[in-house]
């Protein structure tokens, strides 16, 4: 799909979730959802001491998985999966720079997901929930998270150049 | 009208329904704009490859701007979306933090799942990592909580931040995207080596971009007057409502309700100061101090409950004043109790009360009036109304988020 009609639907598609819920998209929240469920079921008492996790025990029905930002995460597999499908894209595969092999790409997007995990605590969202939505209302963490990942990303893209291009 | 779940107008159990399906409008557009490819998106750090770029501004102002519109056409009221708070550390921390992350692991999370569920390998590994990230946080909350808080500037806006004017803002944002979409294209052909093409608007998408130029101009050029104030009511319908004492609930029937709580639909709102309600107040009463009654947190409150709000204080002076503020803010269905906690305490305890040859009418009421009295006196009323007091925690909750509930 021609990228400028994309960013346009991704736009609607943002506009909509404003119009009913008055938030904006997100994704890692997600993967936090289930991290705290699966802490609060192998480790109880842990959960229970540990201020980050028995703070969400705490509050609302204790059920991490009954989240807004988790039925929204399994929406986005299903369209994603849809379109995949339809589109051909469907299937196993490692997408990788020219230069690496196949178990260092996977060992560094395994960091490159540990980092994000981490950051996305401190950036109160990842890339959709923080910079693209809080663009989209303007506010000015929104613009602050946005230029510092996009920003860091420019400064040490040279001397991670070997992960994806030949120069 | 929207945003519709906040005021109530869609049913909150649909809200799971709603987010699957936006979910679903998301994945899809996700994977159509190609960001199930690592490669892909890591080529616009290497300039081989913009995608993420036009998809990412071309998205973040289309809502950007179609929320200004509905804002003004009176579709969302922007007062009850929810703006995410600046702390200014954290957020740099964590967006640099994330910077790392996107170079080294070529995704988002938002991407790294569309990409993970079409069978992308390097993308699995990458979530996998996304939730050991957050169990890491996680375990060492405490000792990163100090820096998680700091530099908390509150819910601010860019334009306010920049000290610019909101429309101007988006204009400018919109005119930095379409050149950064032109200069990008030009880097792009440069790295790849190709003849540069011609023509920077292929016909399916100059009408985006065309739309996405007229509205941030519409915005721009629209009279000022109603766009801030499409929620607000008009001077002159309250300026009637006061002159019918229209605001007013009358003691008797803050009695009644106080002594029937199956009937008492009302929210009880002390406006006193925080001494004065720590000392005693009616029964399930809540209290808002006066200065932060326009704050998003209690104007959300007080507009979302679907039960009419009553505001007190000693007299109905400051209630009044309250009411005045939030009828001219658009807030519907709001009261004051006549003569205030004063004025109702008199009338049920000290008021002249002599049934005898006067009406029915007025008998009945002495009556009740000696009823209330003598529940209020032996505690009746107070165990009565106590089931469904509602702590004043509640509203603190809203407010403020517990750790660790960011956004995303």
């Amino acid at each position: 799909m021609n990228p400028y009609l994309a960013g346009f639907l991704l736009g609607l598609v943002l506009l909509a979730a404003f119009f009913i819920t008055g938030r904006g998209l997100g994704a890692s929240g997600a993967a936090k959802s289930v991290v705290i469920e699966t802490i609060g079921n192998i480790a109880p008492d842990y959960a229970e001491q540990n201020s980050f996790y028995a703070s969400f025990f705490a509050t609302g029905d204790g059920r991490p998985m009954k989240n807004w930002l988790v039925y929204l995460t399994m929406g986005v597999l299903g369209g994603a999966f849809f379109s995949g499908f339809m589109s051909g894209r469907a299937g196993f595969a490692i997408d990788k720079g020219p230069r690496i092999s196949n178990a260092k790409r996977l060992i560094f997007a395994g960091l490159g997901g540990m980092l994000f995990g981490v950051g996305a605590q401190f950036g109160r969202g990842c890339t959709s929930g923080a910079a693209l939505s809080g663009m989209a209302v303007l506010s000015t963490a929104g613009f602050l998270t946005m230029m510092a990942i996009f920003g860091t990303g420019f400064v040490i893209a040279y001397f991670f150049r070997k992960l994806w291009i030949n120069g | 009208m929207g945003p519709l779940i906040p005021q109530g107008f869609v049913n909150p159990d649909l809200n799971l329904f709603f987010a699957f399906v936006i979910g679903l409008g998301f994945g899809y557009v996700l994977e159509q704009g190609g960001f199930s490819n690592s490669r892909k998106l890591a080529g616009v750090f290497y300039g081989y490859d913009f995608v993420v770029l036009r998809v990412f501004f071309t998205a973040a102002i289309t809502a950007a701007l179609g929320l200004l519109l509905f804002n003004y056409m009176g579709w969302v009221n922007y007062d009850l979306l929810y703006i995410n708070p600046t702390y200014l550390w954290s957020a740099l921390v964590g967006g640099v933090i994330m910077g790392f992350g996107f170079i080294l692991g070529g995704f988002c999370p938002g991407t790294s799942m569309v990409a993970a569920v079409i069978g992308k390998i390097d993308a699995m590994v990458f979530v996998l990592g996304l939730m050991i990230g957050v169990f890491f946080f996680g375990s060492f909350y405490d000792e990163f909580a100090p820096l998680y808080t700091s530099g908390d500037l509150g819910s601010v806006f860019i334009f306010d931040t920049l000290n610019m004017n909101r429309e101007w803002f988006v204009f400018l944002l919109v005119l930095v995207a379409l050149a950064a979409f032109i200069v990008t294209r030009k880097i792009e052909d440069k790295v790849n080596g190709l003849e540069p093409r011609q023509g920077l608007f292929a016909p399916l998408y100059v009408g985006p971009f065309l739309l996405m130029i007229g509205v941030a101009v519409l915005i721009l050029l629209l009279p000022e007057s109603p766009r801030a104030k499409w929620f607000e009511t008009d001077a002159k319908t309250i300026l009637t409502e006061a002159a019918e004492g229209k605001q007013y609930v009358e003691a008797d029937e803050l009695a009644y309700k106080l002594l029937n709580p199956k009937e008492n639909n009302f929210v009880l709102v002390d406006v006193r100061n925080d001494a004065a309600f720590a000392e005693f107040t009616l029964p399930g009463a809540i209290h808002i101090p006066t200065a932060k009654m326009l704050d998003m947190g209690y104007k959300k409150l007080l507009q979302e409950k679907n039960q009419p709000v009553l505001f007190f204080g000693f007299d109905d002076t400051d209630a009044n004043q309250v009411w005045l503020t939030l009828r001219r803010n658009g807030l519907e269905d709001i009261f004051v109790l006549e003569g205030g906690l004063n004025g109702f305490f008199y009338h049920i305890f000290q008021a002249e009360n002599k049934p005898g040859k006067y009406n029915e009418m007025q008998q009945f009421e002495a009556r009740f009036i000696e009823r209330a009295r003598d529940a209020f006196q032996s505690g009746e009323a107070a165990q009565k109304i106590n089931k469904k007091a509602k702590p004043v925690t509640t509203i603190i909750e809203m407010e403020a988020p517990p750790a660790g509930q960011g956004g995303c």
